[in-house]
């Protein structure tokens, strides 16, 4: 170096930096994070390394809320970013502005393992899953607000039971700090009391993105939780920790929301079939009553005296009859008396006698039975059987008792 | 307890509701008592349906202020 220079520590570090930053922009690195730290600033700072090396990383706020799943020492990740050079130290870093999990293997175990933990613990037990109620008049929901869940919570209940309340407590649902938020929000909800159900949940998304309700935090709010929540992250097939934690999984935000309430058409529905039902119950009732009455209106018993009356003008009418018959049999013998009289009579009428000869003297319209009646010296009628003779009694003589 | 009745009105009036299909469908409800339950029953139909008929939905909005304090405002989409 035939033009040598002396430089300064800042002329160097000047022209290092330049030739770092410039030649070692957007790189990807692998490696094993230790020393990490999320600084109350928001900016996160680990270190990544390997067996052989280390190199410091820095994450700004910015970024670090864009992470979507929480790193932890021991991880195995992808760091993309630009070599920098922080001159006051002289070091160099990496300013990180992506993070990855190599492969979903790191993350997969991680939620078998916080899966296994829980599970061991009981909290997926049936026993502990609270019944959602039949028809919830609020309804708290743990989402972004500005992702599709929300929208499609909103529209599908507005259209199946519009009225009920719905209170949205907004929250992150990735990246660092997300899991804080939604555990807070489920805790906010149970000491605010006024909800009847809760879903909580966000809309499909890479394993990464769906991450928070995989963290342990989020499981212990879901678990202590007083009003039955529903879980519903991500699509049919992820599955994530706080859905089995939850009291029921839904696939998806908008089967979350058709879980929470009924169909308001079916519920009309319902009613009318109960009105339906009630109005046939009353007329059968009504109709059951009128037939009670027919029946023991018909009985032998509410009968009896009808029947009673019936046979007594039967008897009557026999009465009747056998009187009508003795009538006509004495009026018969009444009859025959009376001819057989009659006969006698004639026999014994002295107008008979004269036939064999007697004859009737009257003297004075008096019938001379006896000598001693007769008036001599009088004119009498002697009355023959067919006819008169005027005569004169001349004499009397009476008779004599002759001595034998 | 009253508080929870009120909260959940329409879920306590369909409860009512069904007890009194189911009596009067099971029978052994007098005459008159039927009546009278048959007549509550109209009107708590018509009063679940007029619920379901008229409403729209509300969102609320439940967030923290500076202090930590929980408030309600309302949400717009």
């Amino acid at each position: 170096m035939s033009d040598d220079k002396i430089l300064t520590v800042t002329e160097l570090t000047k022209q290092i930096k330049g030739v770092l930053e410039l030649g070692f922009t957007n790189v990807w690195i692998q490696g094993e994070i230790s020393n990490f730290k999320l600084h109350s600033s928001g900016h996160v700072y680990f270190t990544l390394k390997d067996t052989g090396s280390q190199i410091s990383v820095v994450m700004w706020k910015s970024r670090a809320a864009q992470l979507i799943f929480r790193p932890n020492d021991g991880m195995k990740v992808m760091v993309r970013g630009n070599i920098t050079v922080y001159e006051p130290r002289g070091n160099y870093q990496i300013d990180c502005f992506q993070l990855q999990p190599i492969g979903k293997g790191e993350l997969q175990q991680a939620f078998e393992q916080l899966k296994q933990k829980l599970f061991a613990e009981g909290l997926f037990e049936e026993e502990y899953k609270k019944p959602l109620p039949e028809f919830p008049q609020k309804i708290g929901i743990v989402t972004s607000p500005t992702g599709a869940a929300i929208k499609d919570i909103i529209s599908v209940l507005s259209r199946r039971f519009p009225s009920i309340e719905v209170f949205l407590v907004p929250v992150k649902v990735q990246g660092i700090g997300a899991a804080e938020e939604i555990a807070e929000a489920i805790d906010d909800l149970n000491k605010q009391n006024l909800v009847d159900v809760m879903i909580i949940g966000r809309g499909g998304g890479s394993l990464e993105d769906l991450w928070a309700f995989n963290e342990e935090i989020v499981a212990r709010a879901v678990f202590a939780s007083n009003i039955p929540v529903i879980s519903a992250v991500g699509h049919e097939i992820d599955f994530s920790i706080s859905d089995f934690v939850a009291d029921l999984r839904a696939p998806t935000p908008s089967a979350a929301a058709e879980l929470a309430v009924k169909d308001k058409n079916e519920v009309v529905e319902l009613i009318r079939n109960f009105c339906y039902t009630m109005s046939n119950s009353m007329i059968n009732s009504i109709e059951s009553y009128k037939n009670t009455i027919s029946n023991l209106t018909q009985s032998y018993s509410f009968n009896k005296p009808h029947d009673l009356l019936r046979q007594r003008s039967q008897q009557i009418d026999e009465l009747q009859h056998r009187l009508n018959r003795n009538m006509l049999h004495s009026f018969s013998m009444t009859k025959q008396r009376t001819q057989f009289l009659s006969a006698r009579i004639k026999s014994i009428n002295p107008k008979s006698v004269l036939k064999r000869g007697y004859a009737i003297i009257r003297q004075e319209s008096t019938i001379v039975s006896s000598v001693k009646k007769s008036i001599p010296l009088k004119s009498a009628t002697i009355e023959f059987y067919d006819g008169i003779i005027n005569a004169e009694i001349f004499g009397r003589e009476k008779n004599v008792k002759k001595r034998d | 307890m009253s508080k929870k009745e009120i909260k959940n009105s329409f879920e306590h009036s369909l409860t009512r509701l069904e007890k009194i299909v189911t009596s009067l469908e099971d029978g052994g409800v007098s005459l008159e008592e039927s009546l009278k339950m048959y007549e509550e029953g109209i009107q708590l139909s018509k009063e679940c349906i007029e619920t379901l008929n008229k409403a729209e939905l509300k969102i609320k909005q439940l967030t923290k202020d500076l202090n930590g304090k929980l408030q309600l405002t309302d949400f717009e989409e």
